[in-house]
């Protein structure tokens, strides 16, 4: 499987990486993107089975790349790791179409919560 | 209504909480911040995260550039190159502005806006009444956070834009 890691921060982006082998996710392709723009432009170039994005980017944050994507009639499983993990932010995600918001700091424990039900 | 000041709505203990889950996340399960104040670092850089809504500051995160350096290979781990470049160390200090700062808009009055990283030379603090800021030492040298109400205009030419 192929999942998109997009963040404007490429010490996030490893980190996030990192994190996903740590959860036992290391044997999956990672395509990383730097803002939303980008990761809009990659799901359709690359076709992730996955995305994992941030929120506040420049140039097209997460929330108007997942927007994005389901008008243009793309339904790529979609979720958030963000350092904001409030209710207000988690339902705006949900309303959009994600899958779910992994809050920063997250640990490995986090992450397998999150997608063991989507990458198993 | 007159503007709530930052003191009443959240303490150095919370503020400090914080910035420990995010070095044990982020920077290492071993690595302690211990809350004591240290010598003011001769050469600081400061990164921070920009916070609009019913409470407006920004979250100032302000060490060494050594200690900045150090943080910014912590973050990258098994993938940091033998010098650090300095845009990693700007990335990896703004990041951890970041996730501090959403951390704490968290406990801020809704609706707010956070903003992207910026680095630099830190921002003017507000009043101190209107000001939080918790000393630190990582690794034994200095380390500040303050969540600090705005005094200027937080967008003035003093930040890299992340």
């Amino acid at each position: 499987m192929k999942i998109l890691v997009a963040d404007d921060s490429r010490v996030m982006r490893q980190i996030v990486i990192r994190t996903l082998r740590q959860a036992g996710y290391d044997d999956h392709d990672v395509v990383e993107a730097e803002d939303g723009r980008d990761a809009y432009d990659k799901v359709h170039a690359e076709k992730p089975d996955l995305v994992l994005s941030d929120w506040n980017m420049p140039n097209m944050s997460g929330l108007e790349c997942l927007q994005a994507l389901r008008s243009a009639g793309s339904g790529v499983p979609f979720g958030f790791v963000t350092s904001e993990g409030s209710a207000e932010m988690r339902e705006k995600a949900a309303d959009a179409g994600a899958l779910f918001l992994i809050a920063k700091p997250f640990t490995e424990e986090t992450f397998r919560d999150a997608l063991d039900g989507v990458l198993s | 209504m007159s503007a709530p000041v930052v003191t009443e709505l959240l303490d150095e203990g919370t503020v400090a909480e914080i910035a420990e889950q995010a070095w044990a996340a982020l920077v290492g399960e071993e690595e302690v911040l211990v809350p004591l104040p240290g010598e003011p670092p001769t050469d600081p850089v400061s990164s921070w995260v920009e916070v609009v809504g019913p409470w407006t500051g920004a979250v100032v995160l302000t060490c060494g550039r050594d200690t900045a350096e150090q943080l910014a290979r912590a973050l990258l781990g098994e993938h940091a190159p033998e010098v650090v470049d300095g845009e990693d160390v700007v990335d990896a200090l703004g990041e951890l502005a970041n996730v501090v700062g959403g951390n704490v808009k968290a406990l801020l009055p809704a609706p707010s806006v956070l903003g992207l990283p910026e680095v630099g030379a830190a921002p003017s603090p507000g009043s101190p009444a209107d000001t939080c800021r918790v000393d630190l030492l990582w690794r034994g040298q200095p380390l500040t956070i303050s969540v600090q109400g705005c005094a200027l205009d937080l967008t003035e030419e003093n930040g890299v834009s992340l």
